[in-house]
């Protein structure tokens, strides 16, 4: 258990500084571009840490930790592409052309983006409808995560928990906008890669060093009939090709989390806050060593954990407890010793914190500048209600709506069952790359883009990845029994495809769908397409 | 190596530090490169 006095202490001086940068974001948020672009003037030292630490949350660290522990460490691919598709991609391909054409056409959140690009009033709200309604999936996952944590460290009670910890956010999402978020994502972001390189050596130390993984692959008798018979061979090799373990790993966790990485709206909307290319270069370092060392050790850690519960209560982590998203937690707890429990703690508020309030204001922007504009000019809207042009205005709608899809995420939390951190975030990131990922290449790369395509591949891949999340999927179609309750049974197709995930099915199909919108549009108008 | 056998294990670590590596390089590089 933590040491109340210690954790107390560090937390307090965590929250004065927290606060400070939010009344410094508050500062220097004069208008609406401030408030929704950070004024698109960010430092890229801030720009590189707010991008790990916003990619990086508790999901990371203890839901992913907790599948490393489980599944053992072929998730380290999952690491590498992090960092390659994360960042290196992310940034020097999609990140440059998105700030210039973001600056370009003066687009001020990633569904204002695409509706510009595409000249399409319909992206732009389809885009902010899937994130209002998407995207509270992975921010209560966030959030439950760091409430478990708090429940089960300090011997919070759950609910006060999950509503402390949305409050805090809340209150500098709210008034500091996205400087605020930026500025206290940078001293999250450092926070993290400090705690988390701690907690490599110290886990290191417990195991033996190096010996640790030796005496991991010494265990590979240990695995449990369960996950054996479905094809994993040992914590530091990979599960057999095409047993539904390795199709578990390989499509949802290291490929549904690894490429949905491109096309996340809170992290495309951070290249349009680059005030040139050069900043973007330069925010490039920063960002590959603090993803390097946060998911690296997440997951190296979870894996170890196992040698670390065998030695000293002769069992396995997942015998240890039975919720995967409890492995990391407990660890820490039972193995580090007092000042490493408080760091953690910190570093694990700091994590679910800055990925949060990104969501937060991502969802807020959604709903107040991206739906808002569209809704308040519609005929059939009173004109009472709809407000004016000014920008005094629409700051005042921006921050109501961030407040609106706090609280409706701060509900789901309340709902969603646990063990779930995970693939929550699995799914929201399949959803994001599904639905827009092919879009969103089109707008940063084609001189000529086609809305009919981006319009078809948008709802293609929206509905493809609904469909077969619902009625194939077993992992959520046999929580969701919709498939059940219609078909009878939990999946509507038998394996392989009970396994393979959405992501993998929905893209390719969006893919496709976006090709033959291009081509149909190209024949009926070639001379308005081709000038 | 380290005792862990499995080449997809090592090669996934493997990838892992050459992308970093390459992004720090990278970054270092093209610290003032004026070209968007």
């Amino acid at each position: 258990m933590v040491n109340q006095l210690y954790f107390w202490m560090a937390a307090a001086v965590y929250a004065v500084v927290v606060l400070y940068l939010a009344w410094l974001g508050y500062k220097r948020t004069r208008c609406n571009a401030d408030y929704m672009l950070a004024g698109r003037d960010i430092h890229p030292v801030i720009l590189g840490l707010s991008y790990a630490a916003t990619f990086i949350s508790t999901s990371a660290i203890v839901g992913f930790g907790g599948y490393a522990a489980k599944l053992g460490l072929g998730i380290i691919w999952l690491v590498m592409l992090n960092v390659l598709v994360g960042v290196l991609i992310a940034f020097i391909v999609y990140g440059k052309p998105t700030r210039r054409i973001g600056k370009r056409l003066g687009a001020l959140t990633f569904p204002d983006l695409l509706g510009k690009v595409f000249k399409s009033d319909f992206m732009q709200y389809a885009t902010g409808l899937i994130i209002m309604v998407g995207m509270p999936l992975y921010s209560s996952a966030v959030l439950i995560g760091g409430g478990r944590f708090i429940e089960e460290v300090l011997d919070v009670p759950y609910l006060w928990a999950i509503i402390g910890l949305t409050a805090i956010t809340a209150a500098y999402v709210v008034f500091g906008g996205l400087v605020a978020v930026m500025y206290t994502d940078a001293l999250q972001g450092s926070l993290m890669i400090f705690g988390m390189s701690a907690i490599m050596i110290v886990t290191l130390s417990l195991v033996g060093g190096f010996d640790g993984f030796q005496s991991l692959t010494d265990m590979s008798h240990l695995v449990p009939a369960g996950l054996a018979s479905t094809g994993m061979t040992g914590w530091t090799s990979f599960p057999e090709l095409g047993s539904a373990t390795w199709y578990t790993l390989v499509t949802t966790i290291i490929m549904g989390v690894g490429i949905g990485v491109l096309a996340q709206p809170q992290l495309a909307v951070r290249f349009m806050t680059a005030k040139d290319g050069k900043s973007l270069n330069r925010a490039i370092p920063v960002g590959v060593i603090s993803i390097l060392i946060t998911t690296g050790v997440a997951y190296t850690m979870g894996a170890l954990t196992n040698v670390y519960f065998y030695q000293h209560f002769g069992k396995i982590s997942t015998e240890m407890t039975g919720n995967v998203d409890s492995i990391v937690p407990l660890f820490i707890n039972t193995a580090m010793p007092e000042w490493l429990v408080v760091m953690f703690v910190l570093v694990l508020l700091a994590a679910a914190m800055s990925t949060m309030s990104s969501l937060f204001h991502v969802m807020g922007t959604a709903a107040g500048h991206d739906i808002w504009v569209h809704l308040r000019k519609a005929k059939f809207f009173p004109t009472k209600l709809s407000g004016s042009d000014e920008d005094a205005s629409k700051l005042k709608v921006n921050k109501a709506a961030t407040f609106v899809m706090i609280a409706a995420s701060l509900g789901l939390a309340f709902v969603m069952p646990g063990d779930i951190i995970a693939r929550a975030t699995a799914m929201f990131m399949g959803l994001c790359a599904a639905a827009f990922l092919p879009a969103y290449t089109v707008a940063v790369f084609s001189k000529n883009p086609s809305r009919l395509g981006a319009i078809a591949s948008l709802l293609t891949g929206s509905v493809a990845w609904a469909v077969w999340t619902v009625f194939v999927h077993k992992a959520e179609s046999s929580v969701l029994k919709v498939s059940e309750l219609l078909t009878g049974s939990p999946s509507a197709l038998g394996f392989p495809w009970t396994v393979v995930d959405s992501l993998c099915i929905a893209l390719p199909l969006s893919i496709a769908a976006l090709i033959i919108g291009t081509m149909i549009e190209r024949r009926k108008a070639p001379t308005a397409t081709e000038a | 190596m380290f005792g862990i056998d499995d080449p997809w294990i090592l090669l996934g670590y493997a990838l892992c530090f050459i992308s970093t590596a390459f992004g720090i390089v990278y970054g270092i590089l093209k610290w003032n490169e004026e070209v968007d």
